[in-house]
Parts: structure tokens; C-alpha cells; sequence
């Protein structure tokens, strides 16, 4: 009977704490991804999928929390290799959930391992494996944590600045040579937690924003897309080894107001910013005047200083005030498109009115619903946000009084 | 407050300080000699060291601000060595083997002064020849980190009068305080040990030729002094970038138990001799 009682007060005590998880996060950690570099090469690599028909993508998938919440990672090892963990790069977790083998847990060959956390600071972050950390890192195994304030704005930090978009850069390198079976595949004795392995000279030819480079990076449409009078965010962080450099336009404005996922005691207007590995950044930036132009990324050899590779992201700043549609009784602008995760649709409504906003995809089929109600004139923003929607064009319609106003394409990347 | 009350108390502090301010005499012996690596590689290397005895870990000098400190430099070696004080006017010494040189100097702020051979800059400081004088009056616990780093091959050639080109530098070996992953937490100077709630300050000096990016698993420190950066001061960070002949100083507050890692995210140097994780990784112990 008392075996029976523990064994109930166990799985009520398990049942609770699922209770009071936020959000669970789901990533199966593989060994057998490949990835297409800008000269069309192919390499091999590790990396983090969330389904078992998905190659894991590098950098891995941007995990978006809010400050506060509960999260449950399972990460399962699909390898058929070496054990594998996800450290919480920033987030000040406990020992057991840091993610460092010998002093939390791996995670070997089929089986699942949990992280368990509260959200911290609002602020931008990173996981990687610590596995063999300087093998499976730049193998693959690593992304973005962005962690949200607690109501989920679009707000830097509570009581920073709120801001209309955000650009992630993410700086990291690819030497081919380490993406050989060779190094990739290094012995790991599972009885022991400290794997010795050796590691090669490391001279990366590839250096990657966002996982991609060169033409990639346009192709990718990754690139800061705003207007005369918005405010971006842009998240800057470094897993690579080397560090970097990111110059701004100075017509950006740029003002550096967070590091590591904490505000800045005195933000900093500079529109240069360093940024060595493990460090994040959060710059904003108002462009004050129509521009094209691009933000230069330098990556430095950390040894002798010596700039080894540049990319450019693209600036295009439009002018102000431009709506994507205009009438008499309704402007509209949807901002930004192309978008990552998020799009907002700003309306300006002249004239009372009952507004629905649809969001469809192209066989018309309704995937939601933005708004349904009687609009008194005035400024309004409808955010769109959906994460498990797939890549594409999609259709924002909106009906004044049941009948078609303007329906405007947007993509998700 | 008047002007007259404002002059007796600005010069009733600098009274007290003065009067608390101490003569410190330190005599540096110039060593040569090989190091033994974490792997039992060996290579030759110079260090500043308090007795004629070769150890790899610089001696570390502790002073109050204000004091005098008055340092006998005893050139150990059977090479010309210098001394100086980085942005320390006026004690930048050249030494022949066998020679001795007077060095006096006050330091009225606190921060990390760090020394090293001059001649032949930076080979000299490079094979090893860089310290830290650190100049605190705070009672936090105090951790101190000299980190460098360096190329076996390099280390051969310029002990044997050759020349190296530091474009090409590739270091294969990365330590603090003279050790690497895991003597590094034997080293009780070095191993961050305390409870929650303890006010802990890292002396972090780069007398090294590499950029180093520390970062620390667990917590975040606050910058409390940058030579580089005097505006970074105040910020709370978990990730600490530092260039060759820089320094900082950090302060940790631990809010948790546990131990947790400290290594260079450029995951190169947590590598010694190519084999991972024998570099520049050690762990902070919280109870």
C-alpha cells in the first residue's frame, strides 16, 4: 500500500509539473544532415530538426519564449553516433539542464533527453550541443533562442524600447575540412562523460549569416527591409570562432541597447559593433532617410586580427508612410513582408466600419482570422504569427461589409 | 556643502590614504626554461617568477592605491630582457643577462596593471613574459586569471633566435595562470569557489597575442573595470572578449549552486596539442 501511494504521489507530482509547462519544445538531434554552400559544394552535417522527415537545418530552429514561461525541451538522439545535449548558451539554467555532459547528463543513440527552465531576461540567446563542444558546434548544432517579454511584445526588454521588426544575424563559419567523416565521426566511449578527440587546424572558407553566405544570403532574402520612421531590432550573435565586425549605415541610426540578454546600463550609439563568440548584441535602428545600402559583417581571425571574410546584408529603407493599399475610408501597410515568424498589419481606418481581416493561402483556404469587428477610425496594428506555418505565399485578404477590399500577397521565409 | 568644509574632507581622505599607503618591495627574477604542457609536450618559455626557481605562472603583485611599489628586476637569463608598465611612463627598462634594474611606481586607481618585457616586443612577451599588477582595495573573494596562449613551433624558434610572422600565427596550446583543462581547477587562485550570495571579483589580464571571448555557464558578471572599454563598465554579461594586453575586472554575485563551466567560445582554444578539451576550460564551484 505504501509502494502504491509513493508510486501515485510520483505521477501526481509529474502530472503537476507538466501543468505548469508553457511551452514544450521538441528537437531530434542528427548526425546525417547535409547543407549546400554557396560554390553549390555539399558537406555533411549535424544539426537539429523537429521532425524525423526534416534534414536538420543549420543554423538550427529560433526557439521564441516569453520571459517567465516554463519550457520543457525533449531532445531526442536520432545519431546512430555520439551522445549529444543542448546547452542554454545565456540563460543561467541550472547545473542539471546546462547542457555540459560531465556535470549535467548526454544524451546517448535513441534515447530522449529533458531541459526543463523558466524563460529568463527578455533577450537573444543560443543552445548548442556540448558534446565534443568544438567538433559538434561547428558541425552544426546550434540556433537562436529568442526569449520575448512576458506579454510577448515586440518590445526589447520590459520598459526598453518597442520596436515595429526584428533582423536576426547570426554570424558562424564553415572550414569543409572538419565536415569529413574522418572529424566528424570521433570515437566517443560511452561509459566515459569527457570525450578526447582531436581536432584539426581550423581555417574556414565559408562565412555564414544566418547559415548562409555570399548570393545565398540574397537568395534567402535576408536583408533589412523597413521604412522612414519604423523602428528595427536587429538580433546580432556569434557561434562561429571567429570574431566579427558589423558596421552599420550610418544613416541607420544604430543605437547598441542590450548585450547577453541584458540592457545596457548607458545604450550606445555606434554603428560599429563587435561581436566575439558567445556574444549576442541588440542594436535598433531608425533610419531617418530612404536608403539602399547593405550592413557589412567582417569576420576576424582570432589569433593575429586579420579580416578573413565579409558579407554584406542588404538595407532597403522605403520611404515613409507608403501604404500597400489606400482608399478613401482605409489605408493599409503589412510590415514585414517577407516576414520570419512574424507579420503586423497596420490599418488606418477613416470611416466606421465592420472589417474582416483573413489570412489564406493560395487555394483560399481561410488559415486565420486577424479581425472580425466594427473599426472606429483610428490606427490599428493586427499581428500574424504562426511557426508551424510552412514557407510560402500566402494571401491577406480584408472585406468591409462582406465584400472584398484588397487582398495583398505575403511571404513566410 | 562650502568650499571650505568640501577642502578639509578632500584633504582629510587624501590624509588617510597616504597615511595608510605602504611601501611594497617585490624582486622579479627573469626565468627560462622549458614548460611541460597539459599533454607533457615541452617547449621553451620565459616567465617574470619571484625566486630564480622557472615556474610558467608570472608573479602576481597585490597592492592597495597609493602604495609605493618599489620592484629589483633580476635578469635571470643568459638573453637582454626589458621591463615596462604598460601606459606607465618612465620604467621602461632594458636588462643584460645578469643585470638588475629599479623600478618605482604608485598607482592611485584600482584596476589591473600589467607588466611585461619589452625588448624584442612582442616575442619576449609572447614566450611568456607578462604579469599582472593588481591594484584593489575591495574585500571581495578574488580570483585572478593570466590567460595566454601559444604555438609549440613558435615558442622553438624564437628561442633559438629565429623570426616568426604573426599573420600566420596559429597557437596550439591555451592557458590561465600557466595551465590548461584540468590543472587549471587545481590551481586555487584560479578556480572560482564560494556560496550565493558572495561578492566575487575575476582579475582577467591578457598577456597573451590571441583574442580570447570568455564565457561563463551559469551566471552573469558585471564588468567593473575595461581597459579597452572604460564605457563597458556596468554592464552584465555572460560572454567577455579580450585582446592581447588587455584587462578586466568582473564581479560575480552567484545567485545558485553548481558547478559550471568557464571557457573560451572560441572552441579552438579548449583544445592543447589539437585534443579537445585539454585548453582553456575551467569551472566556477558554488555550493
Amino acid at each position: 500500500m505504501k509502494k502504491f501511494l509513493f508510486f501515485i504521489t510520483l505521477n501526481l507530482i509529474g502530472i503537476f509539473s507538466i501543468a505548469q509547462i508553457n511551452q514544450s519544445i521538441f528537437l531530434i538531434a542528427r548526425n546525417t544532415g547535409e547543407k549546400q554552400l554557396a560554390n553549390n559544394d555539399t558537406i555533411r552535417v549535424f544539426g537539429f530538426a523537429t521532425s524525423l522527415n526534416a534534414q536538420p537545418n543549420v543554423p538550427g530552429p529560433t526557439l521564441i519564449m516569453n520571459e517567465g514561461d516554463s519550457i520543457e525541451i525533449d531532445v531526442w538522439n536520432v545519431s546512430q553516433g555520439a551522445p549529444h545535449t543542448i546547452h542554454l548558451h545565456g540563460l543561467d539554467v541550472n547545473q542539471q539542464n546546462d547542457g555540459v555532459p560531465h556535470l549535467s547528463f548526454d544524451i546517448p543513440h535513441m534515447d530522449h533527453g529533458f531541459y526543463y527552465f523558466k524563460a529568463p531576461h527578455a533577450g537573444t540567446y543560443l543552445y548548442h550541443c556540448h558534446v565534443a563542444s568544438t567538433i559538434h558546434v561547428q558541425a552544426g548544432m546550434y540556433g537562436l533562442i529568442i526569449v520575448r517579454p512576458p506579454n510577448g511584445s515586440y518590445t526589447t526588454y520590459t520598459g526598453g524600447d518597442s520596436f515595429d521588426n526584428e533582423l536576426p544575424l547570426f554570424m558562424s563559419e564553415i572550414d569543409t575540412t572538419w565536415h569529413r567523416d574522418s572529424v566528424l565521426l570521433h570515437d566517443h566511449d560511452t561509459s566515459l562523460s569527457i570525450h578526447l578527440v582531436d581536432i584539426p587546424d581550423y581555417d574556414p572558407q565559408h562565412f555564414l549569416v544566418n547559415g548562409f553566405s555570399d548570393q545565398q544570403i540574397v537568395q534567402n532574402q535576408i536583408a533589412l527591409n523597413t521604412n522612414v520612421g519604423k523602428v528595427s531590432y536587429v538580433r546580432l550573435a556569434n557561434i562561429g570562432y571567429f570574431g566579427t565586425r558589423i558596421i552599420f549605415p550610418s544613416a541607420l541610426n544604430a543605437k547598441i541597447v542590450t548585450s547577453d540578454g541584458r540592457p545596457l546600463p548607458n545604450p550606445e550609439i555606434n554603428d560599429t559593433v563587435y561581436v566575439y563568440p558567445g556574444e549576442r548584441y541588440g542594436v535598433l535602428v531608425e533610419p531617418s532617410t530612404p536608403l539602399m545600402d547593405s550592413i557589412t559583417i567582417e569576420y576576424i581571425n582570432m589569433n593575429n586580427s586579420v579580416v578573413k571574410g565579409v558579407q554584406k546584408v542588404a538595407v532597403d529603407v522605403g520611404p515613409l508612410g507608403i501604404p500597400d493599399f489606400k482608399n478613401a475610408e482605409l489605408s493599409l501597410s503589412i510590415f514585414p513582408n517577407p516576414f520570419q515568424s512574424e507579420t503586423t498589419v497596420q490599418l488606418t481606418v477613416n470611416v466606421s466600419s465592420k472589417i474582416k481581416v483573413n489570412v489564406k493561402d493560395l487555394n483560399g483556404k481561410i488559415i486565420g482570422v486577424l479581425a472580425n469587428k466594427l473599426f472606429e477610425p483610428g490606427n490599428y496594428q493586427l499581428k500574424f504569427e504562426d511557426n508551424s506555418l510552412a514557407k510560402g505565399v500566402y494571401l491577406i485578404e480584408v472585406l468591409k461589409d462582406n465584400k472584398q477590399l484588397v487582398s495583398k500577397k505575403i511571404i513566410k521565409l | 556643502m562650502s568650499l571650505k568644509k568640501y577642502l578639509i574632507l578632500f584633504y582629510c581622505t587624501l590624509l588617510i590614504q597616504i597615511v595608510f599607503a605602504i611601501n611594497v618591495n617585490q624582486t622579479l627574477y627573469i626565468n627560462s626554461d622549458n614548460y611541460m604542457a597539459v599533454d607533457t609536450t615541452q617547449f621553451p618559455y620565459y616567465s617574470f617568477n619571484q625566486t630564480p626557481i622557472f615556474q610558467a605562472e608570472n608573479k602576481r603583485i597585490i597592492i592597495s592605491p597609493n602604495d609605493s611599489l618599489f620592484l629589483m628586476i633580476i635578469n635571470n637569463d643568459t638573453l637582454t630582457h626589458g621591463f615596462n608598465i604598460k601606459n606607465y611612463l618612465g620604467v621602461n627598462k632594458t636588462i643584460f643577462a645578469g643585470d638588475t634594474a629599479y623600478v618605482a611606481c604608485t598607482f592611485s586607481s584600482a584596476g589591473i596593471n600589467l607588466y611585461y618585457d619589452s625588448f624584442n616586443y612582442p616575442d619576449n612577451r609572447y614566450m611568456g613574459l607578462g604579469g599582472m599588477i593588481v591594484v584593489d582595495g575591495s574585500n571581495a573573494s578574488k580570483f585572478f586569471w593570466n590567460i595566454k596562449e601559444h604555438q609549440k613551433l613558435w615558442n622553438i624558434s624564437l628561442a633559438n633566435g629565429g623570426s616568426v610572422v604573426w599573420q600566420n600565427y596559429y597557437p596550439d596550446y591555451f592557458t590561465i595562470n600557466g595551465n590548461s583543462n584540468p590543472d587549471i581547477n587545481l590551481d586555487t587562485n584560479a578556480r572560482i569557489t564560494g556560496n550565493i550570495g558572495d561578492t566575487i571579483r575575476i582579475y582577467i589580464s591578457n598577456t597573451g597575442q590571441a583574442i580570447h571571448s570568455l564565457h561563463f555557464h551559469g551566471y552573469h558578471s558585471t564588468i567593473v573595470h575595461s581597459s579597452k572599454n572604460p564605457n563597458h563598465v556596468g554592464r552584465l554579461k555572460d560572454t567577455f572578449p579580450i585582446g592581447s594586453m588587455e584587462s578586466l575586472i568582473l564581479e560575480l554575485i552567484p545567485n545558485q549552486i553548481g558547478e559550471y563551466p568557464v571557457h573560451d567560445h572560441n572552441l579552438v582554444a579548449v583544445s592543447g596539442g589539437h585534443i579537445y578539451p585539454n585548453g582553456m576550460f575551467l569551472t566556477i564551484l558554488i555550493q
